[in-house]
This record gives C-alpha cells, structure tokens and sequence, in this order.
C-alpha cells in the first residue's frame, strides 16, 4: 500500500505550547512539527524539564496547543479520547477499585457487557502476570504491580495510540529493567502506536523505533534518530535486556544520543 | 456575574414575598427594607437597655475575658502534657471525662454555682475555649518530629526544657494556634447561648427580647451583627497565624 | 527490642495506668469528701455522688416533667437523628453539585458566605419564633449546625480532586457526569466523612443548646430543669448523659468511617 495515501497516525504541525501554573507562564513547546506512523514505537528523551510531557499531552488531548494543530487519522484532536490511552508516571490507579475493576473501567464505557469484560480483565490480568491479585487494593501492591495494573488497565481499552510518559520513572532499577521486556513483550504480541517519554537513553534504545531528541525548553527538536536493521540488530526486543545493552551497536547510539542530550544541557545551563 | 444575578434575585424574591404580595407576615419575616430601617434605628437609639453598639460590646468583653484567661491556662497545660507523660497521666482521664459534655450544658449548673452575674457567663465560656486550645497544645506537641528533635540534640542542646522551647513547642505553634482560633468561635457560641438564657444586656439577650416583641428585623439583625463579628475574629487569628508563623504553607481554606 | 526495654516500657505502661486511676478515683474521693463527709457544699449547690446515682435510678421509674428518663433520652435522639438526615440529604447532595459544577457554585457561594458565619445558636429565637416550642425548632437549629461544615467538605473533596484522577479517566472514555459519580465522589469520600463528623459534633450541641433554651423534654431540658429546681443532681445527670451520647455518636461514625473508606488502610 501506498505509505503516501494513508495519513500519519499521529502528527503534530509548527505546534507551539504554553505552560501555565499558578502565577508563571512560558513557552514549553516551539513550533515542533512530526509524525507517527501506525505501529510505530516512538521515543521521546530530553533534559528535565524540556516539555516533552507537556508536548505529548497536546497529543492525548489534555492540552490545547497555543499554536499549531495536533492530529490523528488525520483528524484534529480536540480532547481526551479512549482512543489515545494515557499511562501516568504516577500510576493513577483508582484507589478505591480493585485491581480487576481497575483494568474494567474503560472497557464500561465502550458498552462491553459484563461476561465479555470478566474475559478480558482475566486475560490482562494473565499478561502482566498478577493472577491472585485480582481483588487487591492498589495500597497492597508494590510500584512495579501498581504500574502494571495501570499499562493493562489502558492496553485492555485497547487504543489506537498509546501515550506513556516516563512510566517506568517511579520504580527501582530491577523493576525497571523487567517491565521494559514485559512492554517489549506485549508491543510484540499486540502491535499499538506507541509514544514514550523517558530520561533514560538505554530505555529508548532498547524500547524504540525511533528516538526523538527534543532540546532544552522551550522544546524543540534537535533530532531524531532511528532505530532500524542497520544500526541495530532488529530482534533487539526478543533480547534480555541486559544481553541487548551490552552490544556494540547499541552503546554506539547510546553515545550519540547521550553526547547530544549532554551537549544540550551545557549550552543551556550556561546560559 | 452570576452570583450577583442570585444574590439580587434572592432579595427580589424576598421583597415580592413580603412587601408586595404580602404572602409572608411581618411578625414572621420582615421585608428587606425593614431590615434597613431598624438598623438605623438601633443604632442610634437603646433597644432594650442598650444600642446596638452597646449591646456588641458587652457581649465581646465577656467573650474576650473569658478566651483570654482560657488560652493563658490551657495552652501552657496542653503542652506541658503532650511533653511529660505523667503529666499526661495525671490530668487525661480527668479531661477525657469531662470532654464529652458540651460547655454549653454547663450553664444552668453554672448560673446556680455563681449566679445571674457574669461570672457565670465567663466560666461556661472560659471551658469551651479551653478544651480546644488544651487538645490542640497537646496534639501539636506530640506530633513534633522525632527527626527534628534527634538532629537538636545532635547540635548540642541539653535538657528537656530547652528541647522544648527550641524545637516541639516553635513547631507545635500552627497547632496551637488553629486550637486558639477554634476556641475562639467555640467561645463566640457559647456567649450567644447562655446571652439567651440568662442576661439583661448583650447581643443574645437582645435577640431574645426581640423574639418576645416579635421583632424578627432586630432578630436578624442580631444574627448578621454576630456573624460579622465571628468572621471577622477568624480572618484577624489567621493572620496572626501567618505573622507568627511565616514557615507554613498556605492551604485552601 | 531488648528485654530490657521492654520491661521499662511495661513499667512506663504501669506506671501511666497506675496514675490514671488514682487521679480519677482521687476526683471521685475529693468530691465525695466535699459533699458528703465534710459538708463543705451544700447539696443544693453541688450533690454528692451518691445523689447522681440515686437520681438516675429512681427518675428511670418516675417521670420528671412530661416524661420518664428513657422518655427524654429518645425525644434527643429523635431530634439528633431527624436533624441530621436531613441536613446529610441536603448538605451532600449541594456539595457535590457545586463542586463539580462552576455555575452553581456561582449562584450559590454567596448566599451560603453569608449565613455560614451565623453561629446555628445564633439562630435559635428566629427558629422558635418560625417553629415554636416543638420539635420542628429543634431539628432546624440541628440540621443548620450539621449541614454547613457537611456541605463546606465535601464541597472541597469535590472540587480539589486529584486532577491526575480525572484525566485518567478522560483517556479511559468516561464521560463528565460519569467521571463524577464514578470517579471524584469516590475519590472525595474521606473529606465527606470527615465533614459528616464535624457536622454531627455540632449537631449535638445544637441540640443541647436549643433544648436548654426552648423545650420541655429532653436532655437538655433535664438540665436546664436542674438548675431551675434547685436539684442539680437533675443537670448532672443531664450532662452525663449527653457525653455518653456523644461518645456513642463517635464512635459510630468511626465504624462508618472505617467500612467506608476500606480501601486506605494506614
């Protein structure tokens, strides 16, 4: 098929954000513009503060551009959807729903009866691998389950796009590096649209498609770089992690994407 | 915008319900404009012994007498039992029997203990402001952080009493105070309710008689004289909150 | 902790215990000595014990006023209860609507500024010149006492919501009425309860000062009654019955609380 004729999944166009809070405001995203194409997995990394969640929540629908337009299919977005699933970095898990009725929520609102629904939490239930779990209470489970049960609570509402934004920020080192093959394993299983946002490059490495390297705020972007059969080998995601950092190549990009990221906080901080 | 479209429509409907329609006796509510009229007329004018003005303050002396020598008991023995436990142990089980009863049923025992004077009115008003400032001088006490107290005692200070001048009672302070304000809107209502039950000058009383003249006009405006007064003792304790506490955060509300 | 340790907190824990009961059966000792023994108040003035004891037994059998002891604590507890449901109907319900939606709390918020600052005690002699002496002025003073402090938290816990929350639920697919019954009054439930307890604190003062002022029956009536009679046993008994009331309201809403937000175990 023509890659030409079917519109981007996702794509941004000269799309500048303000962020306000309180008393101050300033300019968070300048004029970016890209796209995302079906199935992609696209990684955006950037020094703290850069304005890369601000920027994916334009996406999502949970902010309004101050100029420039967001789209998907084609079609300008003009607020949350259940088609663009959000994962939080603080987990956002309904405290007073267990597990099982967490992962449910969406899945009410598509007007999926009872029965069918019960399936389906049991087989997310199954896939991040918290069987026993079903009836606990978020308080009892460690961050790593809690950030599970928030990844299938949006996977079982099945998006279209999937926006997740430095999920795996709160959780220890080993917890960390099991939930990115966990994610490896589900994007490989159930191919989504995927965009992330994380601080770590081994993560986007190890995770994307392609890497977007956004500058300092207010963000722009400095450059993408792809992740494709010839600077990587492709089977990267059936890997361990740990086998998979360790490679040539992989440190090779590593390099170019740390200096990058690096050169961009001396420049700044300078300033 | 809309607020002011509600607050106009609400006395519309009340100046239609009264004045014009006539659906609602005076004796029972009174038209707006009444309201107005017999204000003026308090205020220059004794009703009942005194003017309006009178009877605030003699409702406020007796209501600042009584908090004041409240808070200058109970938050010294509030902080003193939250920072020594025999203290605590010796002054709790007392408090905790006597806590349950509101001040407000200690009156007629208190009227037959020291009379229709204002002693009587002063005591009931002294308990209610007490019990808060004790129960919060005591709280903010024991909820001093132990990490703080550990990293005083790591930099040198000595003793117990130092201890808690330099570290629990500075941060028991926003606690104390909250105390305060409490015991002070406790102390207002206590005021307005024995003011209704015994007394010849003062606010309450002034209501009463009212009630008894079927005034409702005065009534109300007794209410409205009382619920300034009481904000306005809060706004004035929180901001000697934010004076004597410059450290904390501000919260909604 | 060491064996040692623990045999000094042991004795702490004696210790405090040991305290605690003499200070209390020394108040007990104390008054009876004043009243009874010594003679030092006279009777009318500040009963002995014994008296309190005597009282509650015998005015279980015979009236005092219109009704018998049982008669009056249920005329309380009617108007406590009545008083509350429905200033809890009123008080939630408006919260949670003025929380969640901008122009209601508009049109409201000025209004509810305005008399919230007027003490429920306050407006006891417009009540009894609007409802009379029965029980309709009782449950109104109540019912302002409960529904403002009600009304003012969960009004909060609506509407300071954890905003996190609710853009989850947005990109779930709920909806804005649905986000809010199923999402922020779930969520705002602790600060509700909350507001329920202070409320019914309130209440039962109310009650108390409004059956000392305009009542023939009930608790504080009884009080009230003591002190007009010269019998202050009557008052004593009275206000011992009402903290136990009290306790009683406590904990209950504590067992409330605690199935009601299962979901938070500190």
């Amino acid at each position: 098929m023509n890659e030409e004729q079917r519109p981007d999944k996702l794509s941004a166009r000269n799309v500048s954000v303000m962020y306000e809070k309180d008393d101050t405001s300033f300019l968070a995203v300048d004029d970016v513009s890209m796209t995302i194409q079906e199935g992609e997995f696209v990684v955006i990394v950037g020094p703290s503060g850069c304005g890369k969640t601000t920027f994916m929540n334009t996406f999502a629908g949970l902010v309004r551009p101050a100029k420039g337009k967001v789209y998907m299919d084609g079609e300008e977005i003009t607020g949350p959807s259940a088609e663009r699933g959000v994962v939080f970095q603080q987990f956002a898990l309904f405290p007073w729903k267990t597990v099982s009725e967490n992962i449910e929520f969406g899945l009410k609102y598509r007007g999926i009866p009872k029965e069918q629904r019960d399936e389906i939490v049991k087989k997310y239930v199954q896939l991040i691998k918290l069987e026993g779990f079903e009836k606990s209470y978020p308080h009892e489970l460690s961050g790593g389950m809690k950030q599970r049960v928030a990844i299938a609570r949006v996977y079982a509402n099945r998006p279209q796009v999937l926006l997740m934004d430095e999920p795996f920020g709160a959780l220890d080192a080993q917890t960390r590096t099991i939930m990115q093959e966990d994610l490896s394993g589900m994007f490989l299983t159930e191919k989504r649209t995927v965009l992330f946002i994380t601080h770590s490059v081994d993560e986007a490495i190890y995770l994307g498609d392609r890497v977007v390297i956004m500058t300092a705020r207010p963000g722009k972007i400095k450059k993408i770089i792809p992740i494709t059969r010839e600077n990587l080998i492709p089977d990267r995601r059936q890997m361990r992690y740990d086998d998979v950092v360790n490679l040539k190549e992989f440190l090779e990009l590593k390099a170019d994407i740390w200096g990058l990221i690096k050169a961009e906080i001396l420049e700044k901080h300078i300033l | 915008m809309l607020a002011v479209v509600s607050v106009i429509s609400v006395i519309g409907v009340w100046f239609l319900l009264t004045s014009v329609f006539r659906v609602i006796p005076p004796a029972f509510l009174p038209p707006p404009q009444n309201i107005v009229t017999d204000f003026l007329r308090i205020l220059g004018t004794p009703y009942v012994g005194h003017t309006l003005i009178g009877h605030t303050l003699v409702s406020l002396q007796i209501v600042l007498g009584g908090f004041f020598s409240a808070i200058l008991i109970g938050i010294p023995l509030g902080v003193l039992m939250g920072w020594f436990k025999r203290i605590e142990a010796i002054v709790d089980p007392l408090f905790q029997l006597l806590r349950p009863i509101p001040p407000l049923a200690w009156i007629p025992l208190s009227l037959l203990w020291f009379g229709i004077g204002i002693q009587s009115k002063i005591f009931v008003i002294w308990l209610s402001a007490f019990v808060p400032c004790v129960i919060n001088s005591y709280t903010g006490i024991r909820l001093t952080e132990p990490l703080l107290v550990k990293a005083a005692l790591g930099l040198g200070v000595k003793n117990q009493r130092d201890l808690l001048r330099e570290v629990a009672i500075p941060s028991a302070l926003p606690i104390i105070l909250g105390g305060v304000r409490i015991g002070l809107g406790a102390a207002w209502m206590t005021l307005v309710a024995a003011e209704l039950l015994a007394s010849d000058a003062g606010l309450g009383y002034m209501m009463q008689m009212a009630r008894r003249a079927l005034e409702p006009s005065v009534i109300i405006l007794g209410m409205l004289v009382i619920g300034i007064l009481g904000a306005l003792m809060a706004r004035g304790l929180r901001m000697l909150e934010k004076w004597v506490c410059p450290w904390v955060k501000e919260e909604e509300h | 902790m060491s064996r040692s340790a623990e045999n000094f907190w042991d004795k702490v824990y004696r210790e405090k215990t040991v305290l605690s009961l003499s200070s209390v059966l020394g108040f007990l000792a104390l008054w009876h000595l004043a009243t009874d023994i010594l003679g030092l108040m006279p009777a009318i003035v500040l009963p002995s014990p014994e008296k309190v004891f005597f009282t509650i037994y015998e005015k279980i059998l015979a009236p005092v006023g219109e009704e018998k002891l049982f008669g009056h604590i249920g005329v309380s507890l009617v108007r406590i209860l009545v008083g509350v449901g429905i200033a809890l109907g009123l008080a939630i319900p408006l919260g949670i609507l003025m929380g969640w939606y901008e122009d209601l709390d508009s049109m409201a918020s000025p209004i509810i500024e305005v008399l919230r600052p007027i003490p429920p005690i306050a407006w006891i002699p417009l009540a009894i010149l609007w409802f009379g002496i029965g029980l309709g002025s009782k449950v109104f003073i109540i019912a302002i006492g409960v529904f403002f402090p009600t009304l003012i938290n969960t009004y909060i816990g609506v509407k300071f919501v954890d905003p996190l929350l609710i853009k989850a639920a947005q990109t779930l697919g709920a909806k804005d009425k649905d986000i809010l019954w199923e999402v922020v009054v779930p969520a705002s439930v602790p600060l509700i309860v909350a507001g329920v307890r202070i409320g019914v604190g309130l209440g039962m003062m109310c009650l108390v000062a409004a059956e000392l002022v305009a009542a023939s029956t009930g608790l504080g009536y009884l009080i009230m009654l003591g002190g007009d009679d010269l019998k202050p046993e009557l008052s004593i008994t009275g206000m011992i019955l009402i903290g136990i009331l009290r306790l009683l309201a406590d904990r209950v809403i504590l067992r409330i609380e605690r199935r009601v937000i299962y979901w938070k175990k500190e």
